[in-house]
């Protein structure tokens, strides 16, 4: 045991001794030099195939439940923390997810795909996240120009949000034409796609009441995890307005290449759309 | 929201025929908010038939007959309508495949159970049903380990090994109980199975047809008997006489991995797992008792942990009730009309042949003309692997391929049905009724993997028509 005084001299002792060697001794030298060669990408092997536990006692059976899901089993631990490796790769998704959020769609990609292009009331990106309502109304420009160029009254109108991650656009080439082949299949027409900037899926329903509809699909960025930041969802409503409750759409979500690949998810989107329009009701009430 | 299927399993063996009746529960797993993933949840045996011996008109033909009396009264005694069977399978096993009279048997048998019981018949498929029906897949799944089975029967003994829940190796061998019969009275040699006659030249035991049965014979054969299975098992040097037990000449069995559990099914399996040496040896009239009792003792066998399955006698035919038909994946497209499909067999491309349209295109018309019979087109599936994820484009390039490749097909009349492995069936469906219009004529599924040389069965639709029954077979008689 030490006295409390022998405890504040011991310490007082080593501040001393760090105090009194030289600055920048005890770190790495400053230098200007560049090496050679990259920082391995932490990222570069998926968190499925990554196993750190030391001395697993059935290795095998651990890596193959592993592959069952996206959750960090088996990363290892420093004392009662993370290591390294597992500390990087949550910081990178992480990171990964944040710019998925935080970062505005490329208008050229919108241009590209000849969609019409329109926004909510929300003015910037930090609006449309503190202010979830105004994610919801479209503004009066963008109303006059749907209006103008979206037909009236049709049977399905399909439309494009970038919602909570504008990473999860990359899934559009691959699901809209597939949509659009399904129900031409069933003998329906879909007109020019809009698009909407700053969109939470509240935004359907003003759509809906604007072009008059019978069924609204949207397609929509999610709120990124730390397993991608790419997954989309696919809202879909019988002649939604702002009325109904949340339990009228019904969605397919986890739409992307590690989860129902989008092309996929657009056959099977396609099909629900007809189940919608033959039974006239949506979401709870269709009863999938 | 779940459905019942009713299923129904039927084994014509060398020595018995069984049948049982399990029913199977399929579900829809996913939250409401994905795409469906329907599965099956529960598989349930609700009756489980007595064991017959099978009815033979005379060594080399089957009493056809006979057997649909055994299987009409199981019927009748489990109180099931023969309308209700949803599913199922027969087999013939061991011998009784050899016979003259095998095939139509099975087909007649098929056909007679219910409107869609697969028919099954090759050594290497009826292992695996036997593993499966003793539990061995599910035994190497839940303890994360290598777990194999050797159904030993009548007439042929078949292995199989799962490493975790997958397939890893199966064969078999020409060893059986009953391919040495012996008449108690006396006791002498009733009759004796070629290869075993073989055998017993080259271990110099003096054991014939209508010669006296010996109890250090028997025990000698018997022996010889059990030191075959463990050379199978690479648990003892392979003699120079192993080769010709193989029931598919040049089909060793092959372990990728060391085989780390095993338990024993079929007739002779009761004699391994208990200590019988106070039963009367010659109670079947046969060398099942003495093989199980050379099995239970012998060294090499014993060096890997045994484990007791779920079935013994049973495994074969629990196998072909519950575990032969499995589900395509959920999101798939099909013509309803066409339902049931039978006994199609596999025009299987490579993963470079199915790399593009054109490759694939000129793979179906090439691989077609292996499939025809008598100058005529027969009905094939055309499998693949297919693209993770593809993209939009890659299936149109895919479904032009198919429906330039299988010209031929719709030229005559027949279906087009493509079997593919990840998930891409709907898309890749639609996009091809979409380049066939008014023409009803095509089945997509995936999550099905199958080999050249299988044959596959699709059933009719379930879970509100979502997803379809699929059996992958072989269909092998000697």
């Amino acid at each position: 045991m030490f006295a409390e005084s022998d405890v504040r001299q011991m310490v007082r002792d080593v501040l001393a001794d760090l105090l009194a060697t030289p600055a920048g001794a005890s770190r790495p030298p400053a230098s200007s030099e560049v090496e050679e060669g990259q920082v391995p990408d932490v990222t570069a092997v998926s968190t499925k195939d990554e196993f750190h536990v030391p001395n697993p006692a059935n290795r095998t059976a651990y890596l193959e439940a592993k592959q069952k899901t996206v959750a960090r089993l088996g990363v290892g631990r420093a004392g009662p923390r993370y290591n390294t490796w597992s500390m990087l790769h949550f910081r990178a998704d992480h990171a990964t997810a944040q710019d998925a959020v935080f970062t505005d769609l490329d208008d050229s990609l919108v241009k590209a795909q000849g969609f019409v292009a329109g926004q909510t009331l929300c003015q910037s990106k930090d609006e449309f996240l503190t202010r979830p309502d105004r994610g919801r109304l479209l503004d009066d420009e963008t109303k006059a120009l749907f209006s103008r160029e979206l037909p009236h009254g049709g049977q399905v109108t399909l439309m494009v949000g970038d919602g909570l991650s504008s990473s999860a656009f990359v899934n559009i080439p691959d699901i809209v034409p597939a949509i659009k082949q399904g129900l031409k299949g069933y003998g329906i027409d879909v007109g020019p796609v809009p698009y909407v900037k700053y969109c939470r899926v509240g935004a359907m329903d003003d759509l809906g009441a604007l072009v008059g509809s019978e069924v609204v699909c949207l397609l929509i960025g999610e709120r990124p995890g730390l397993a991608t930041g790419e997954s989309m969802s696919a809202y879909m409503a019988y002649r939604p307005n702002a009325e109904r409750p949340e339990s009228w759409r019904t969605v397919v979500s986890n739409i992307y290449s590690g989860g129902t690949p989008p092309a996929e998810a657009g056959a099977h989107v396609a099909t629900l759309i007809k189940r919608i329009l033959d039974k006239k009701t949506s979401g709870v009430e269709l009863g999938l | 929201m779940a459905d019942l299927l009713v299923s129904v399993g039927i084994d014509i063996g060398t020595t018995t025929t069984q049948v049982i009746f399990s029913h199977i529960v399929v579900e829809d797993l996913s939250s409401g908010f994905s795409v469906p993933r329907i599965e099956i949840t529960s598989k349930e045996i609700v009756h489980r038939g007595e064991i017959c011996f099978t009815p033979l008109l005379s060594d080399n033909e089957i009493d056809m007959a006979g057997v649909a009396r055994i299987v009409e009264r199981e019927y009748a005694r489990a109180g099931i309508d023969k309308r209700s069977i949803a599913t199922g399978a027969v087999v013939i096993t061991g011998e009784t495949a050899r016979k003259r009279n095998a095939s139509e048997v099975l087909y007649h048998l098929a056909d007679f159970a219910g409107d869609f019981v697969v028919a099954v018949a090759g050594p290497r498929q009826e292992s695996v049903l036997a593993a499966r029906g003793a539990g061995a897949d599910v035994y190497a799944k839940v303890h994360g380990t290598t777990a194999g089975n050797y159904d030993i029967g009548g007439g042929t003994s078949n292995f199989a090994m799962f490493d975790q829940g997958n397939l890893a190796a199966a064969g078999c061998l020409d060893i059986g109980g009953r391919l040495l019969r012996i008449d108690p009275a006396g006791p002498t040699v009733a009759a004796v199975a070629p290869k075993i006659q073989r055998l017993c030249a080259d271990q110099n035991i003096a054991l014939r047809a209508g010669g006296p049965a010996g109890p250090a014979e028997l025990a000698r054969l018997a022996e010889a008997m059990a030191e075959l299975l463990a050379m199978s098992l690479g648990l003892l040097p392979k003699s120079d006489f192993y080769p010709q037990i193989l029931t598919e000449p040049g089909r060793d069995i092959v372990l990728p991995r060391p085989l780390a559990n095993l338990c024993f099914s079929g007739g002779v399996a009761d004699y391994v797992y208990a200590d019988s040496s106070e039963a009367d040896p010659f109670r079947y009239g046969d060398l099942g008792i003495l093989l199980g009792q050379a099995v239970r003792r012998s060294p090499a066998l014993g060096r890997i942990p045994r484990f007791a399955g779920a079935e013994t006698i049973r495994a074969t035919v629990v196998g072909a009730g519950s575990h032969t038909v499995e589900l395509s994946g959920s999101t798939i497209e099909y013509d309803p009309g066409l339902l049931p499909l039978k006994s199609l067999p596999i025009l299987k491309l490579t993963e470079a042949e199915a790399s593009s349209g054109a490759t694939l295109a000129q793979a179906v018309r090439s691989k077609l003309e292996w499939f025809q019979t008598d100058g005529h087109w027969q009905s094939v599936a055309i499998a693949f692997k297919g693209p993770r994820s593809p993209s939009f484009a890659a299936v149109q390039d895919l479904a032009d391929g198919i429906v330039a490749g299988a010209a031929e097909l719709r030229a005559a009349g027949l279906p087009v049905v493509v079997i593919a492995e990840n998930d891409l069936a709907k898309i890749l469906g639609q996009s091809i009724r979409r380049r066939l219009p008014g023409q009803k004529g095509f089945v997509c599924v995936d999550a099905v993997r199958v080999e050249e040389g299988d044959y596959v069965d699709i059933g009719l639709p379930t879970a509100q028509g979502r997803v379809l029954p699929v059996a992958v077979k072989t269909l092998l008689f000697e």
